[in-house]
């Protein structure tokens, strides 16, 4: 693309907006942008609504024609049923203590090898970060089978660590981190810090922590949704004596089940916590989506 | 969240000092040669995690799995060798070639409206807007359920007799539609739950693109007389090329992997439907392995995907570089 | 800025501890550990595992046991769906520990069990369960009975079939509603077909005679003695006329529309439709009377009946068994439970709760003359007694499972993808014969 210079002002040139000296919003929205944009969420928004009427009626009400529109009473007690059905409340259990176990993990370590990527010398440091982004490249259903044979050879398949175990710690965390932390660290503070003796133990605990915390909360957000999702592994390994919220809504939705609405109401109390998050933290949640776009 | 980052000046532990004199006090050697050692093995002490991990739970399975697609395997029976057998039994099998079709189909009509959608919305999230927040997290909204939360919300949505879609279809005058059972029908409806679940959040990757495309080259299209879709395609479009290759990677390569969505979409049955139309590799892998028990057939199934998934990206890359080859050599200026 | 770092050390300390305890806890929570054996006071707790609805939890039985005896702690976990309920059990088996004292078996699984997997499991005759052996009808002990004689599992239910249906459905649509006259008129599966034929042309809208193929063609093989494996084990599948027939009959009825095209127990279509009516009859099994009412609700009580299948034909669909895997540390305790759960008494009381038929023959005399008011006083005990005793011993094998499901899901596309019969019964069997090689 060829640069373009600034233009001289030209009196009386028609403008399709004001000029600011803004890098974004060159123009202003019209009513066609607010309406597709208001249509879009409520199609985005819409189901999670469809989820709460249907988990407060019961399921012979939901397919007369028309369907309600509205909630129902019943939904306390869908809700118990559910959590008497799957044990969901355990399954939340669980889903935070894998989540919060391979987040925490995640970022130690993601941070440790992004920091020794981005700016420590090492020889083969080409070489391995090549092989670090060749394994994004492995899907996660290749090692399936022996996985999980390894899992059943260990006695820990069925238990929580079968599943915190492979995800401890992410190609694309390190990959992540590693940009950050190539923008947001100063080679000068490095080196400053080599030259006053500081190991490289103590130059990440005291300088590159810190300057990495705001990249760290976002791949942290990240890591935990992600792992609060896990669905194709955990659904292998765990059943329903120890499952986390995925895979309690897979049982809930597969065989003998009692009733849509049961359905619902346990997809509505497995889903919650994640959208409260989203509504408490969605600004925060929407940067680190944006930011992470640009420096990926 | 900005991309400057607070930095931190000389109130760091350790105040700059003039470099220390070349010659040191023999007392320091051994000092001074732990602290070199720990200089040089430090960053392969970091990176080491990463790798004993991936080397325990990710390259170990991987090879693994080739041991084991060469047997014949059950749990709690002998594991016997059985060479290429499973591959012959794969490559001659229908099935296998009908699940690599549904993939791609699913995986086409999941991707392609999908991106232009957020690559239409992320245009006019561009915009200036009051409620900006509220639409942007609007579009976020469905990122938050998870693949078995939103496949059972649609699954009802998508019911035959009692569904909010063919009620909404009643409205306009169409039939209802068997979403489960018919072959179009099916895969059209997975393809909705998954562009349903990624659209916005890959409109605001594309509007995070966007905002980096300096506001002064609009203003000059502008001034040259260049409407706004003159402007769209000439300067969005080229601007937004990286950030368009990647999300169209990693949903290709996320296509390929289709497995919750179809999974629950069929009740938890893994045949993808009365004439498999909705079986993706993924589901067909999982029906070897874990309703037929054939542990060994799941293992090449899950190695076969592996080398076209390898391929896919190669192709991909190199298409790319072809075409942006080419746009050089032809020069893109206007 | 030193507290505020010590503070992020202090709190990411805090984090992981506490994650790693709560790991640590958590597992130790999760009731699948064969080791959970001893807790104070001399108590010994056995585990049980089971899947759908075995009806010994609802029939409050557990907690009768356990006040009867209070040296024995039961604990009982069940997985909703039998396919996820096996794999899982498979695992645990191949690693050697994590079953449960007593793990439940579905039917098309015994045969697998027995053939191959005989050292992993308890002989019976052994313990205190094995005095119960001889209580059984002949083919139920039969099927869990390896080779050698050992018995790996006791029976629990059984399946007799009916057929049940929509009496006012049937009224609308101008067909007898009385069960006699009904038995009277389906002499075979053809005149079936013929009052399904009767059924379409008056019936109100928006409803079908049968819910689908498959459930049809499930009915008329239940009745076989030879399915898909003969006496010496080897596949029949393609060379058996009668599941043939009962492939085309059943093709030939969802060609003709007589069935509501919906997948059993996976489509919620088939869900609702007890209740909405989309169907008018249905091949039950004794243990889909409480699936009916908990489906069709308080609003289908009087609505439904049942009378026997054409012929007066018996047949058998599914059936359970209780087995104790051989890592069990309390083989005594639990084959006591085991005997104890599948006597006559109990059995009875589950019938009567759930609907699951007793398999045990002094129970079964003991439920003969049970009715039910929600199917209109329908003398259900009788019904079902009729066919236990009418069906033939069937012949099972290793992948009876495997075709069975194969079989429907081709009726499935003839039915709402248009297949054709022959094409759609050579899909299936290949798919058979991929599979099973």
């Amino acid at each position: 693309m060829t640069t373009i210079t600034r233009p001289p002002v030209l009196p009386g040139t028609a403008l399709q907006a004001p000029r600011r000296r803004r890098r974004r919003g060159n123009h202003a929205a019209g009513w066609f942008t607010y309406a597709v944009l208001a249509g879009t969420a409520v199609l985005f928004v819409g189901p999670f609504y469809y989820m709460l009427v249907a988990a407060s009626r019961p399921m012979s009400e939901m397919v007369q024609s028309p369907p309600p529109l509205t909630p129902g009473p019943n939904l306390w007690a869908n809700i118990q049923t559910a959590l008497g059905q799957q044990d969901i409340g355990r399954a939340i259990v669980n889903s935070v203590i894998v989540s919060g176990t391979v987040t925490v993990a995640t970022l130690l370590f993601c941070t440790l090898a992004g920091f020794a990527f981005a700016k420590l010398r090492f020889r083969a440091k080409k070489a391995l970060f090549g092989i670090t982004i060749g394994t994004m490249m492995i899907p996660p259903t290749l090692g399936v089978v022996p996985l999980y044979m390894v899992m059943a050879e260990l006695d820990l398949a069925g238990r929580l660590a079968s599943v915190i175990l492979p995800t401890l710690v992410t190609a694309f965390g390190v990959f992540f981190m590693r940009q950050y932390l190539l923008q947001a660290l100063p080679d000068e503070l490095i080196e400053a810090a080599r030259v006053d003796g500081a190991t490289s133990l103590r130059t990440f605990w005291s300088i590159v922590l810190p300057i990495a915390r705001p990249g760290m909360a976002v791949l942290g957000m990240l890591t935990f949704m992600t792992a609060w999702n896990d669905f194709f592994w955990p659904v292998i390994t765990l059943n329903s004596s120890n499952p986390t919220v995925q895979v309690a809504l897979n049982n809930l939705g597969s065989g003998y089940v009692p009733d849509t609405a049961i359905i619902m109401a346990g997809t509505l109390v497995g889903t919650l916590p994640v959208v409260v998050v989203f509504l408490l933290l969605g600004r925060q949640i929407v940067s680190g989506i944006m930011a992470g776009a640009v420096k990926g | 969240m900005t991309s400057t980052v607070p930095v931190r000046p000389a109130t760091s532990p350790l105040p700059p000092t003039e470099p220390h004199p070349a010659a040191q006090p023999p007392r320091r050697t051994l000092r001074s040669r732990l602290f070199r050692w720990e200089a040089t093995s430090a960053p392969y002490v970091y990176v080491a995690p990463f790798f004993l991990l991936f080397a325990a739970f990710g390259l170990f399975p991987l090879v693994y799995t080739v041991w084991v697609s060469l047997h014949e395997f059950r749990l709690n029976a002998e594991m016997t060798w059985v060479g290429l057998d499973n591959f012959v039994w794969l490559f001659t099998n229908a099935k296998f070639y009908n699940a690599l079709l549904k993939t791609f189909t699913i995986g086409v009509l999941s991707t392609v409206p999908q991106l232009l959608l957020a690559l239409g919305l992320a245009h006019l999230l561009n915009y200036r807007m009051k409620a900006r927040n509220f639409f942007r997290i609007s579009m976020i909204m469905p990122y938050a359920t998870s693949v078995a939360a939103s496949t059972l919300v649609f699954a009802q949505i998508f019911g035959r007799d009692g569904g909010f879609a063919n009620w909404m279809l009643s409205l306009v005058g169409i039939g209802a539609v068997d979403w489960r059972n018919g072959d179009l029908a099916a895969q059209i409806a997975i393809a909705v739950i998954v562009t349903w679940r990624w659209t916005g959040y890959n409109a605001l990757i594309y509007l995070a693109g966007m905002q980096s495309i300096p506001y002064e080259l609009y203003e000059a299209a502008s001034l040259d007389g260049a409407s706004r879709w003159q402007q769209f395609r000439y300067i969005t479009l080229p601007g937004l090329r990286p950030t368009i290759l990647f999300t169209v990677v990693v949903s290709t390569i996320g296509a390929t992997q289709l497995f919750g969505e179809p999974l629950l979409f069929g009740g938890g049955v893994p045949n993808g439907g009365a004439v498999n139309q909705y079986q993706t590799v993924g589901l067909f892998m999982y029906q070897q392995g874990w309703q037929y028990g054939s542990l060994g057939r799941a293992a090449a199934v899950a190695w076969v995907t592996f080398v076209l998934i390898v391929v896919l990206v190669l192709v991909n890359t190199a298409v790319v570089r072809l075409r942006t080859a080419q746009r050089l050599t032809e020069g893109e200026d206007r | 800025m030193d507290t505020r770092r010590t503070r992020t050390t202090a709190v990411i300390a805090a984090l992981t501890s506490g994650a790693l305890v709560l790991a640590a806890c958590g597992d130790g929570e999760s009731a699948d550990s064969a080791e959970a054996g001893e807790t104070a006071g001399g108590q010994t707790t056995l585990t049980v595992a089971l899947f759908g609805t075995f009806g010994y939890e609802e029939s409050g039985l557990f907690e009768q046991y356990m006040e009867e005896n209070p040296d024995i702690v039961i604990e009982y976990e069940s997985t909703q769906g039998e396919d996820k309920y096996w794999p899982a059990l498979q695992t645990k088996l191949n690693s050697g520990s994590g079953t449960a004292d007593i793990q439940g078996i579905e039917v098309a699984r015994i045969s697998e069990v027995t053939a191959n997997q005989a050292d992993l499991w308890t002989d019976l005759r052994d313990t205190a369960a094995g005095e119960r052996v001889a209580d059984y009808v002949d083919w139920k002990a039969d099927a869990a009975t390896t080779a050698d004689g050992q018995v790996l599992g006791l029976g629990t239910d059984i399946g007799p079939m009916g057929l049940c249906y929509r009496s006012d459905l049937f009224e609308e649509a101008g067909l007898p509603t009385d069960p006699a006259e009904l038995a009277a008129q389906l002499g075979s599966w053809e005149d079936f077909l013929a009052l399904g034929e009767q059924f379409k042309a008056g019936a109100p809208e928006g409803t079908a005679f049968h819910d689908s193929a498959g459930g049809l063609y499930n009915a008329i093989v239940s009745t076989e003695e030879q399915i898909y494996y003969d006496a010496s084990g080897e596949l029949v599948l393609e060379s058996n006329q009668a599941l043939r027939d009962a492939f085309d009959l059943a093709a030939q009825a969802g060609q003709d529309g007589l069935t509501a095209k919906l997948e059993q127990f996976v489509d919620p279509s088939w869900d609702a439709g007890f209740g909405s009516g989309t169907f008018a009859s249905i091949a039950c099994p004794s243990w889909m009377i409480g699936y009916i009412k908990g489906k069709a609700g308080d609003s289908g009580s009087g609505k439904w009946n049942i009378t026997t299948l054409p012929g007066g034909q018996g047949g058998n669909w599914g059936g359970a068994y209780l087995g104790i895997p051989a890592a069990s540390e309390h083989k005594e305790e639990a084959a006591e439970l085991i005997a104890w759960l599948t006597d006559a008494e109990q059995q009875a009381a589950v019938f009567a709760n759930v609907g699951n038929f007793p398999s045990n023959t002094s129970a079964i005399e003991l439920v003969g003359d049970t009715t039910d008011e929600y199917f209109q006083g329908a003398p259900i005990g009788e019904v079902f007694t009729t066919s236990a005793q009418n069906a033939p011993t069937q012949i099972l094998g290793p992948n009876d499972g495997v075709a069975k499901n194969a079989m429907v899901q081709a009726l499935l596309s003839v039915e709402v993808n248009g297949v054709d019969p022959a094409d759609a019964w050579e899909a299936g069997v290949s798919q058979v014969l991929n599979q099973v090689r």
